[in-house]
């Protein structure tokens, strides 16, 4: 079948199920690509499912993270404990395939005929920099941004939640209201931006943190956005390794990998270049 | 007890000032601040002794973690301040810059008369993934770092809206590059003593897209020490004090993104103009400016926001070499600054006094004497411009 390309990856979408198809292939086998894993296909699984409408709770299977998850779309966790069952399931395929399926529905996975053919050496090569990278006694010389760190500015981070103030939307989000007493009311912001500037840093001039990756991608590339509901950011940039950028051209933010480190990944969210 | 100058407060002078070679340097902290002090030391005109010095503030990053904490304490022990109050600021490469605006606190106050600010920074003892580290630990880690930048990539980003948004492009920076190599080359104490031509530098690797590695400075090791006096004392102490007729100093969003602009930098256009009002003076004034061009583009904005060029003219400035020795009004970055004369991070402020110290006095390398210099400013900048500090100095109070 004909599939829709939705945040970088392949989607089917039927009413009692999402299926989220990684477009690379490797040998004839769907393959992740160089930022994304199971966790980065549920996230736009599920973003693309709340279109359609609310999703009360998932349950998400072992391996999967599911608080990065959580924190990216703002659809909570089924907790083990409740006497509910979950309204809906994510399902892993081996072959970086996820699929969203209500509790207990019947899923049909079919095939689908976007293939983008990806370089065995770079994949290899990228596989075994994120395997070094996860290995909890990789110590790396990156940035430390703790996990207690990482979870406070979660929602923010991976779902664009700004701040209604005064002067506008407040994004990332700033804790002066704890100071004056003001009402900041929280608002999720549109994953759309212009290019205000862009660069692309060598190898040897990238952040240690992306140290193994780096000179796989031929550098990593950051551009600055002007979002459209107002405020800036900086963010990676996804397919490192064609990156071309203009002033002003649109682009979309998509949830990737950023890196790992004590075997933990960190994950944000990355721009896209928007094709027409 | 307050003294009172005749304008109603007392007036600070720099009495001595000394720095070590930048680059490379065989020393490690201990004996590198010692060098830098016994050279401030020896500068000072009249009989001194460090003993009667009462506080000392040193600026440090503290790159690679060798000594993070009491770090000022260390270093004092090794140069003759023994049981004075000291104590490390660091606000990243202003961190000097803000140990002098400290000291001259400390005078101004009332509370002491004799003060030494300086700073100090060993960079080139580390594996150059720690080095990586260390020269991002000063921007939003959580959102920029996050991101991939360092502060090459941070700069990049300026640079490539600064030529979206104004007449400039690469060759102006180009420019500065070959301007501050020139003086460098003709400075002892500089990390990198060459000139470079400009087809050299136009072609550097890309460090960060649109910047190549002749757009960045170089990671230096490096001290530098200036001692600080009260009027009362400077006049004991030398007869060619070199007065500071003005200090300001002013903070900005961390993170580049939270800027209305970012090809400006407000903190240090609010900390050049409380300097000026201070000083009493106006941009068109100052002789020569010691000015923070961690990156050539750092230049080119500060030239802006300093006044010498007006918003948008930077590029052209740069282009029409008005900066160079005795070329235009202003001599800007004479000592090579941090592009060639280097950047041991926490050195680089005191070490634009070592600069503008001697160049007042009229003690500098033939050659590189700033024609009739009578007025000079210092410009030092934390980060991607999240602090700066601005000094405003005088042959006459």
């Amino acid at each position: 079948m004909s599939a829709t390309v939705w945040m970088g990856y392949l989607i089917d979408h039927h009413e009692d199920f999402t299926v989220v198809q990684s477009p690379f292939v490797l040998d004839g086998v769907r393959v992740f690509g160089a930022d994304s894993d199971a966790t980065t296909l549920a996230v736009a699984a599920l973003l693309h499912r709340l279109q359609h409408g609310e999703v009360e709770s998932i349950s998400v299977p072992e391996g999967m993270d599911g608080m990065s998850l959580s924190m990216a779309t703002g659809v909570p966790l089924h907790s083990s404990e409740s006497e509910d069952s979950p309204d809906w399931d994510v399902l892993m395929s081996d072959e970086a395939t996820v699929v969203l399926a209500r509790h207990e529905r019947e899923v049909e996975l079919t095939s689908m005929d976007v293939e983008v053919q990806v370089d065995a050496e770079f994949h290899h090569a990228m596989q075994q920099a994120w395997d070094q990278e996860l290995s909890a006694t990789h110590v790396s010389q990156g940035a430390y941004v703790s996990r207690a760190q990482y979870e406070e500015a979660g929602s923010s981070r991976l779902s664009l939640t700004g701040q209604v103030a005064d002067k506008g939307l407040v994004w990332p989000p700033r804790f002066n209201h704890m100071v004056d007493g003001s009402n900041a009311p929280n608002r999720t912001l549109q994953r759309t931006g212009t290019v205000q500037t862009w660069t692309t840093l060598s190898a040897a001039g990238a952040p240690s943190e992306f140290s193994l990756r780096a000179p796989l991608l031929g550098g990593i590339s950051t551009v600055l956005l002007q979002l459209d509901d107002g405020p800036k950011g900086v963010f990676l940039t996804v397919d490192d390794e064609d990156a071309l950028f203009e002033m002003e051209a649109p682009m979309e933010l998509v949830f990737r990998r950023l890196y790992a480190q004590e075997g933990f990944i960190r994950y944000g969210l990355k721009a896209r270049t928007v094709y027409d | 007890m307050l003294r009172h100058s005749p304008n109603g407060m007392v007036d600070v002078a720099v009495v001595g000032a000394g720095q070590t070679k930048y680059g490379n340097h065989a020393l490690g902290l201990k004996g590198m601040w010692a060098e830098a002090a016994s050279k401030a030391f020896a500068s000072i005109d009249g009989d001194f002794s460090p003993s009667t010095i009462d506080e000392a503030f040193i600026g440090s990053i503290a790159f690679g973690g060798s000594q993070l904490g009491n770090t000022a304490a260390l270093l004092t022990e090794h140069s003759g301040m023994d049981g004075i109050a000291v104590r490390r600021v660091e606000n990243a490469c202003a961190s000097s810059g803000f140990a002098l605006r400290d000291a001259w606190m400390a005078i101004k106050s009332g509370q002491a008369d004799v003060v030494v600010a300086g700073g100090i920074e060993k960079m080139n003892d580390l594996t150059p993934e720690r080095k990586r580290y260390w020269l991002g630990v000063s921007g939003d880690t959580e959102w920029e770092r996050l991101a991939g930048l360092t502060f090459p990539g941070t700069y990049a980003l300026m640079a490539r809206r600064y030529f979206h948004e104004f007449d400039s492009n690469h060759d102006d920076l180009v420019n500065v590059s070959v301007k501050n190599h020139l003086h460098g080359s003709m400075n002892p104490l500089a990390h990198i003593q060459k000139e470079v031509s400009f087809e050299k530098a136009a072609g550097g690797f890309m460090v960060a897209d649109p910047l190549t590695l002749y757009d960045c400075c170089p990671t230096s090791d490096g001290a530098s020490c200036v001692v600080l006096a009260a009027d009362h004392v400077a006049k004991q102490l030398t007869d060619a004090p070199v007065w500071i007729r003005g200090s300001g100093a002013a903070s900005d969003h961390l993170a580049l993104h939270d800027r209305p602009s970012i090809t400006q930098l407000k903190a240090t256009q609010m900390a050049s103009s409380r300097a000026y009002s201070m000083a009493g003076l106006e941009a068109k004034n100052i002789d020569m400016a010691e000015v923070h061009d961690c990156f050539t583009i750092a230049e080119v904005l500060a030239t802006e926001d300093l006044g010498f060029a007006a918003r948008g003219e930077g590029g052209k400035f740069a282009r029409h070499q008005e900066g160079q020795l005795n070329h235009g009004n202003t001599t800007i970055n004479a000592s090579g600054g941090l592009k060639s004369k280097g950047h041991p991070l926490g050195a680089t402020g005191t070490g634009q006094v070592v600069e503008v110290f001697k160049q007042l006095r009229g003690e500098v390398e033939s050659g590189r004497q700033v024609r009739d210099a009578e007025t000079a400013l210092t410009h030092n900048v934390g980060g991607s411009g999240a602090t700066c500090a601005v000094h405003v100095f005088g042959r006459d109070r």
